[in-house]
């Protein structure tokens, strides 16, 4: 008896942890949407871009990321390349190449907003 | 590359002309007001799919917009023939028939005036490609003579009147002059005056400002620094009058003068932490100096750095008279009181733990106790330009001599063995010496000499005009020097560059 309900109440568990993750990325997403029409709003977006930008120049990523660029063009060569290769090309190593730092410094920035905010 | 876009964006211009490129663009890119904002917020999402992409373009011919993503923007251009879609993030404009992103000098001008536009109200710094308007292209046009800088070409050197035993003021402009990163920052007229106008002429920077303009003109005459002594003059009075100053003194009295000009007027007294601003003076000679203080009891070192625009060593105890040997020691614990002959010596001996002897005890304060302790100096953070200052000169009660003892210095100097982070610290070796990273590698670009003694004496120098030429700098006469004549010269102030800055 106790074992079958502990198994039932196991199936629950799962079912629920499962329906929960589901929700939890629609959640996820609707909350970025809404933080996002949030900054865009107050104008903190655009600052926060300014931000960014500047400490990227700083930290040399920019310069390491049209690097890249160049060698992306060189080997598909000018006459073959699209804006959507370059895009598939270097948003993920610009993703990986941003310094932690930065993250840091910009996800501090969007606490204290949101934290104003509420 | 021609501005003039594609058949299909012309096709659009002629017709409908460039009002729905502008609304998009004022509405949903350059937002200048706080409704456009919300607007924006509230209906930058995909029509298709209702979701805000990161590549959401808008169709110039309908109501649409669609992400990039997930094709709605391609699908819906294709269905109903709108080829021309602009992307929301920037204003770019993309054919979808000719598969590319096209550039019109129009629709340029468009965003560039709206981008410019809604940056005032939100005190954005934006960002833009240099493009000289009407007044700088007739400048141009009518200056067209361009100077090429060749390996054989003089530009930038300059002799400079005496005006009264004023040669210890000339070396050094001439040793400022020839400063890599602040030569650069004065021909890109970076500095802008924090002064109102009726004290602009008192600002050491720009005349400063003013006498790189001279110097680098093309202008081979002597220039009459007059303005810059006045200036030194009335802003360090201890340094007015016709005597014989200091050449070391003097730097780092204009050092701070610049200092204290560049972050505000001459007449602001705030005294402002010295050296912790971020004004080219600072970013190019301030570097960091460690000191930790170790007590022999517990070994707990307590470390300060301190900020220094310069390195003074001491060159050991033997007279300008090399007969005389008594020894008046400064230096307690030396067991052989070598002299240094070389500038490696003398930083071998700068970053020596010293004893401090058992007049000097220090109350510890991790064990609270009186104890003896050691001290080390070390390197924390190395300036851009490292200047190195031999103290030559000894002023004892009564008692007034040169040092003139030959010190060898080197071109090329590595600064790591006397970085903190190559130092053995508590007993651990802390960050063994990376051979291969040249970031404390300083190249030797002036050397300021004294020549005579110290009741009466001449300063000139030497500065690298290219990479192995070197000038010598007398007052009014330059002569071309050679790297041997400069290596073996005597040596007082000795300015090095980093040879590879990086970010940071």
């Amino acid at each position: 008896m106790i074992s079958l309900n502990s198994n039932i109440l196991m199936n629950n568990c799962l079912c629920m942890s499962f329906f929960s993750l589901h929700d939890r990325k629609v959640k996820d997403a609707q909350m970025r949407a809404t933080i996002n029409s949030k900054l865009v709003e107050t104008g903190e977006r655009e600052r926060l871009k300014e931000l960014l930008r500047t400490r990227l120049v700083e930290c040399g990523w920019r310069d390491q990321l049209k690097q890249h660029c160049k060698e992306v063009v060189r080997q598909k060569g000018l006459e073959h390349i699209t804006v959507d290769d370059l895009v598939a090309e270097i948003t993920p190593k610009g993703r990986a190449l941003v310094p932690d730092m930065v993250k840091k410094e910009l996800l501090q920035r969007i606490r204290t907003f949101l934290a104003q905010q509420s | 590359m021609t501005l003039s876009g594609c058949q299909h964006l012309q096709k659009i211009k002629t017709e409908k002309g460039l009002d729905s490129y502008k609304i998009l663009h004022a509405c949903f890119i350059s937002c200048k007001t706080a409704d456009a904002r919300r607007r924006k917020a509230r209906h930058s999402v995909c029509h298709t799919c209702r979701v805000y992409e990161l590549r959401l373009h808008a169709c110039m011919s309908c109501v649409y917009f669609g992400c990039h993503q997930e094709e709605h923007i391609q699908s819906h251009a294709r269905a109903n023939e709108h080829w021309i879609a602009v992307d929301m993030s920037y204003g770019m404009v993309r054919c979808f028939a000719c598969d590319d992103y096209v550039y019109d000098k129009d629709i340029d001008k468009i965003a560039k005036t709206l981008n410019y536009r809604s940056s005032i109200p939100a005190a954005l710094n934006q960002f833009a490609v240099w493009q000289p308007n009407h007044k700088e292209v007739e400048l141009l046009r009518k200056n067209c003579k361009r100077r090429r800088v060749e390996d054989s070409s003089t530009i930038g050197l300059r002799g400079l009147i005496n005006l009264g035993n004023t040669c210890f003021m000339n070396t050094i402009v001439q040793a400022l002059i020839h400063t890599p990163v602040l030569r650069e920052y004065f021909l890109a007229d970076r500095h802008v005056c924090q002064l109102l106008k009726e004290e602009n002429e008192q600002c050491l920077v720009c005349e400063l400002s003013s006498i790189f303009q001279e110097f680098y003109s093309g202008i081979s005459s002597t220039y009459i620094p007059y303005r810059l002594l006045h200036l030194v003059w009335t802003s360090a009075r201890h340094l007015a009058g016709y005597e014989q100053q200091d050449a070391h003194e003097f730097l780092i009295a204009a050092l701070d003068l610049l200092h204290r000009h560049c972050i505000a007027g001459p007449n602001d007294r705030s005294g402002s932490s010295p050296h912790n601003c971020q004004c080219i003076i600072d970013q190019i000679f301030t570097g960091g100096l460690q000191s930790d203080v170790t007590c022999q009891m517990c070994n707990n070192v307590s470390t300060t750095i301190d900020p220094i625009w310069d390195i003074s060593l001491d060159l050991g105890t033997r007279l300008y008279n090399g007969s005389n040997t008594t020894n008046i020691s400064g230096y307690s614990n030396s067991p052989s009181n070598y002299d240094p002959t070389s500038l490696i010596d003398c930083l071998k001996r700068f970053t020596k733990p010293e004893h401090l002897g058992s007049l000097a005890k220090i109350k510890c304060s991790s064990c609270g106790c009186y104890q003896e302790s050691t001290k080390q100096l070390t390197m924390k953070k190395l300036p851009i330009v490292a200047c190195f200052h031999l103290k030559r000169f000894e002023h004892s009660t009564g008692y007034h001599k040169k040092i003139s003892t030959y010190v060898s210095f080197p071109e090329e100097l590595d600064m790591t063995p006397f970085m903190s982070s190559s130092k053995i610290q508590n007993g651990d070796i802390n960050g063994c010496t990376k051979g291969l990273s040249c970031k404390n590698k300083y190249s030797l670009f002036a050397v300021v000499n004294h020549s005579g003694t110290i009741e009466c004496g001449h300063y000139t120098c030497y500065i690298r005009q290219h990479k192995n030429q070197w000038f010598k700098c007398d007052d009014h006469l330059i002569t071309r020097a050679l790297p041997q004549e400069v290596l073996n010269s005597e040596g007082y102030l000795l300015f090095y560059h980093k040879q590879i800055l990086e970010y940071e």
